[in-house]
């Protein structure tokens, strides 16, 4: 795990030396895009907002099949919650000549977990949303959609254009062959996006942006520091059967309440 | 909401009624008795918002639980929980009634709904927090997550928008008892019921559980070298099946015929990511660990206090495996 | 020169190790148990470009840089020393020479396919009398109007059982005084080539390492690579490319035992602390990571040099020396901080052991390398 180092001033993550990859999720995601692209034909665009190292990142999916790649970076956009992130990525999309047809996003990511991003952009752009998503196909002019939720297998038809983000089992992303990764540092061309291009203000982007704040930031002290119970076994196996409930395991018992 | 909004906002705290699945999530109760907390602190009162179709019965349940009033939006087609239409409902309602705060359980529906409400209103939302309080000195909810995939905490303010959004999993908070005798409100407020189509559910069925896959179980069960027996093993096994799980192994284990190589967990073996993981006679060695850090809920046995894995367990129980596991499946073969 | 890796070649390595911990890592025990490569793993590996990470990409081939390629190398290694060695020698050793000293009919015909996995190359050079002394094989070819008839015998081929491709280093034109030596493209299918029963090595045991014998084995005089007596001229700047892969092997596994014997430290308690703790542990880990970081900068500059056209014979031959050294040290080491527990096979560490040794022998003993190195010096 590359160590994380932190600017007490802004509360914000210090990216540089951090190497920049492109989530789990969202390779998975770019698998899933390739396969619709394979079948049905189209153009995949790779977007990320991120520090300048992200062109990484970005060069990565190319390597991986994507057809453009584009970064949008400034300086202004740092600090960033998801309500500022998904503002900058929304523009982005609409800047797009044509307007995708399928925004695809991963359901989480690695870095800050939120599953967030995907439901504001759709929200803002005013998309129809499914999540978690592990079936795609095209039925005419909408999408059949398939995905596990809440312990059942849900069957959507989604009008297009739409936002879904996917989920893991959605396909498992192929190695990418080194040759192409030579080519995609060599000759392929990541796009680059600031404040001016996309036409926004400082204030709606970045921490400015933002409506949540970091107010204090620690590393997480032992890995779960959980409590520590001791005792007579009796007492200790009402603990766990306690502990059982609360997370929803077993139900509570009857005539408790 | 920005800026101004925060002075003219009321100081009641809402939640969000998800009400699916009622007997086993428990999130909203929990999240009404942490709500009373916050309301406490900020002289306000506690709300739940239920929409559906024929959901009056969960309004009483939430009263009963200690929700001082229940506002609820009942019509068919709320049938569905339907992201778009609940999106649009919900954020009316709270433009119009202005709460301080907002909460929901970070469930399926919650994890997609509740960033799509926090974005109409224009506001923040954190979401999978282990705590909420209210910062004595400005008012303020400091909202408790972890991030970067658990390796920090940050806790959270929302300084200038309003309502102040959060959601939080199951088994965080713990719900108050029910009682019968709670008295409240139940409001059904005006609004536009008019559906958004674009995405239609075509089918919905409970899904197959899958049988012994070890990756997928939710609950998993894990004897190491403290197991000194296959007759104590077969009380993991025992555990696992009440609970709807699967077994698993450390190498030890494994090396002394107790389970075969498939049920192997760690670095040579498998990785696993269930919702609850109990890891029973396991020091808490590395190659070992590996296999399980992804676990939502970590329990450990184990008999020595100073054993390693206690470092990364959410609770650990320092006893005999055999005395604690016997008494435990004799209360869950009478109620499952 | 760049003592950073460019953005590029962490994104290969990070590539890399993707594929090994996913596809390699699974079956590594496996392999070492039972000495057989998976197929399927050799042709994926295959499709990713694996089998031409030097060779341009019109040939099917990666066309990676020098360093990029020692990058692939180590992390392969890292996970499974014989999938590296099998990777390292096909690369450096079998194809590279193809490319360099081929026309382009024998480019067409033998480098594509190799490029892209579907027929795995060896150097056949070592005979039973002739190990580090090169000048005494005894594999013949004559001529014949346009073919050469080959007889001799070659042993631990490298490679040799899954082998499609054979360069055999043979004497020609021995009525005349000074030795003259010619590389010549073999296919396994001629007739004539007849591979003997595997080795059972002491490590790197998934690589069907085999004798390879010539009886009368007839082949076209377009299958000769190069000019007549150009053979050791062939051979030897192919080894020093050679000894960048074998070195990056070395240090795969090097860099593995580090890596365990690292995690064992931390979570091995004894007086009631970690390992880690310990002045001697601290000491080994010290040693054993510093001894790692410069074998890599060695191999680096010395990939580095190859890249700028520059001379590199000395380099990596230190390179080589260095690392194979480095190795057996450190998985030396490893296995005495993993006590017990590192002498079974529950642990790998004993696995690396096993494997190391070998990094100290083949591609050119380290009595060579430092010949190699000295008489660089001599004439410095």
């Amino acid at each position: 795990m590359p160590s994380i180092r932190i600017d007490r001033h802004r509360m914000t993550i210090i990216r540089e030396g951090v190497e920049s990859i492109i989530n789990p999720i969202d390779c998975v995601a770019l698998e899933a895009a390739l396969e619709l692209r394979e079948r049905e034909g189209g153009e995949i665009t790779v977007i990320s907002m991120g520090p300048p190292q992200s062109e990484e990142a970005l060069r990565e999916a190319l390597a991986f099949g994507a057809d453009q790649s584009i970064l949008l970076t400034d300086p202004a956009f740092a600090g960033a919650d998801t309500l500022a992130t998904s503002h900058v990525l929304a523009r982005a999309i609409t800047r797009l000549m044509p307007f995708p047809d399928l925004v695809l996003c991963g359901k989480q990511t690695i870095d800050s977990d939120t599953g967030h991003v995907g439901p504001q952009i759709a929200e803002e752009l005013d998309l129809p949303q499914v999540c978690g998503v592990h079936e795609i196909h095209l039925d005419g002019d909408s999408l059949m959609v398939k995905r596990l939720y809440d312990g059942f297998l849900d069957t959507l038809r989604v009008s297009l254009p739409a936002l879904l983000t996917v989920s893991h089992e959605i396909s498992v992303p192929h190695h990418i062959p080194l040759g192409n990764l030579e080519k995609a540092f060599s000759e392929g061309e990541v796009i680059r996006w600031g404040l001016e291009h996309l036409d926004l203000t400082e204030e709606e982007v970045g921490l400015c942006g933002s409506a949540t704040r970091v107010w204090k930031l620690h590393k997480a002290a032992a890995k779960r520091g959980g409590d520590i119970a001791s005792g007579s076994p009796q007492r200790l196996a009402e603990h766990l059967i306690r502990k059982l409930e609360a997370l929803s395991i077993i139900d509570e018992e009857e005539g408790k309440g | 909401m920005k800026r101004k909004e925060r002075d003219s906002s009321s100081k009641d705290v809402w939640i969000f009624g998800d009400y699916r699945n009622y007997f086993q999530n428990r999130v909203t109760l929990q999240l009404i008795a942490k709500g009373r907390d916050l309301a406490r602190n900020l002289g306000g009162k506690v709300t739940v918002l239920v929409l559906g179709e024929q959901v009056h019965q969960y309004a009483m349940e939430y009263v009963a639980h200690g929700a001082d009033a229940v506002m609820v939006v009942d019509h068919p087609n709320l049938k569905d929980f339907q992201v778009e239409t609940y999106t649009r409902i919900v954020a009316s309602l709270v433009g119009n009634y202005r709460p301080d705060i907002f909460l929901a359980g970070a469930t399926p529906f919650g994890r997609e709904f509740f960033p799509r409400v926090a974005k109409r209103l224009k506001t923040g939302l954190s979401t999978d927090c282990i705590a909420l309080e209210i910062d004595p000195e400005n008012q303020l909810l400091l909202q408790t997550t972890p991030s970067f995939g658990g390796e920090l905490l940050a806790e959270v303010i929302t300084q200038n928008h309003r309502p102040q959004m959060a959601t939080v999993h199951p088994g965080v908070f713990e719900e108050q008892p029910h009682d019968h005798q709670a008295i409240g409100r139940i409001i059904y407020p005006e609004v536009d019921i008019a559906r958004d189509d674009r995405v239609q559910l075509v089918r919905s069925r409970p899904e197959q559980s899958k049988k012994g896959h070890l990756e997928d179980a939710p609950v998993v069960v894990v004897g190491g070298r403290g197991v000194s027996s296959k007759e104590q093993f077969q009380m993991l096994s025992e555990l696992a099946e009440l609970l709807g799980g699967e077994v698993g192994a450390t190498r030890p284990a494994v090396l002394a015929g107790l389970a075969g190589e498939e049920r192997l967990l760690g670095q040579t073996g498998k990785k696993v990511k269930p919702k609850l993981l109990i890891t029973v006679g396991t020091s808490g060695a590395l190659q070992y660990t590996t296999g399980i850090q992804g676990a939502e809920t970590i329990i450990a046995i184990n008999r020595d206090a100073q054993a390693p894995i206690f470092k990364m367990a959410d609770l650990g129980l320092v006893g005999d495996a055999r005395s604690i596991l016997t008494l435990v499946l004799e209360k869950l073969r009478k109620r499952i | 020169m760049r003592l950073e890796p460019t953005m590029k070649q962490m994104v290969i390595r990070r590539t890399v190790r993707k594929f090994a911990e996913a596809r390699i890592s699974p079956v590594t025990e496996e392999i070492d148990r039972t000495g057989v490569f998976p197929m399927e793993i050799i042709e994926e590996l295959g499709k990713l470009h694996y089998f031409g990470l030097e060779i341009p990409a019109e040939y099917g081939g990666a066309g990676l840089d020098a360093v990029s390629y020692a990058i692939v190398v180590e992390e392969i290694s890292r996970t499974c020393a014989a999938f590296g060695l099998c990777i390292s020698v096909h690369n450096s050793v079998s194809a590279n020479p193809v490319y360099q000293f081929g026309n382009e009919a024998q480019r067409k015909t033998f480098l594509v396919p190799m490029a892209q996995g579907q027929k795995i190359g060896t150097f056949c050079l070592t005979e039973p009398n002739a190990g580090s002394d090169v000048s005494s094989i005894e594999t013949v070819a004559v001529r014949d109007k346009d073919t050469y008839v080959l007889n001799g015998n070659k042993i631990f081929v490298t490679n040799g059982g899954l082998s499609g491709v054979n360069l055999i280093f043979a004497s020609t034109n021995t009525s005349h005084k000074k030795k003259e030596f010619t590389v010549f493209i073999v296919e396994s299918k001629r007739e004539g080539l007849e591979k003997g029963p595997v080795e059972e090595l002491m490590g790197m045991r998934g690589n069907p390492v085999c004798p390879i014998a010539l009886n009368d084995c007839r082949v076209p005089a377009d299958n000769r690579l190069g000019a007549e007596g150009q053979g050791l001229k062939i051979a030897l700047s192919t080894l020093a490319g050679g000894r960048i892969g074998i070195a990056s092997q070395a240090l795969g596994i090097a860099q593995a035992s580090l890596d365990v014997s690292l995690k064992y430290a931390k979570e091995r308690y004894q007086f009631g602390k970690p390992l880690y703790e310990f002045g001697a542990i601290q000491n080994y880990l010290a040693n054993m990571a510093t001894r790692v970081e410069g074998a890599r900068l060695l191999i680096h500059r010395s990939a580095y040099l190859r890249d700028q056209g520059l001379a590199h014979t000395k380099e990596a031959a230190m390179a080589k020396l260095y690392a194979s050294e480095v190795a057996v040290e450190a998985t030396r080491i490893g296995l005495q901080i993993h006590g017990g527990y590192g002498y079974t096979k529950a642990y790998p560490i004993e696995r690396y052991y096993r494997d190391a040794k070998a990094c100290e022998i083949y591609e050119g003993t380290s009595e060579v390398q430092r010949m190699v190195i000295a008489r660089s010096l001599e004439s410095e």
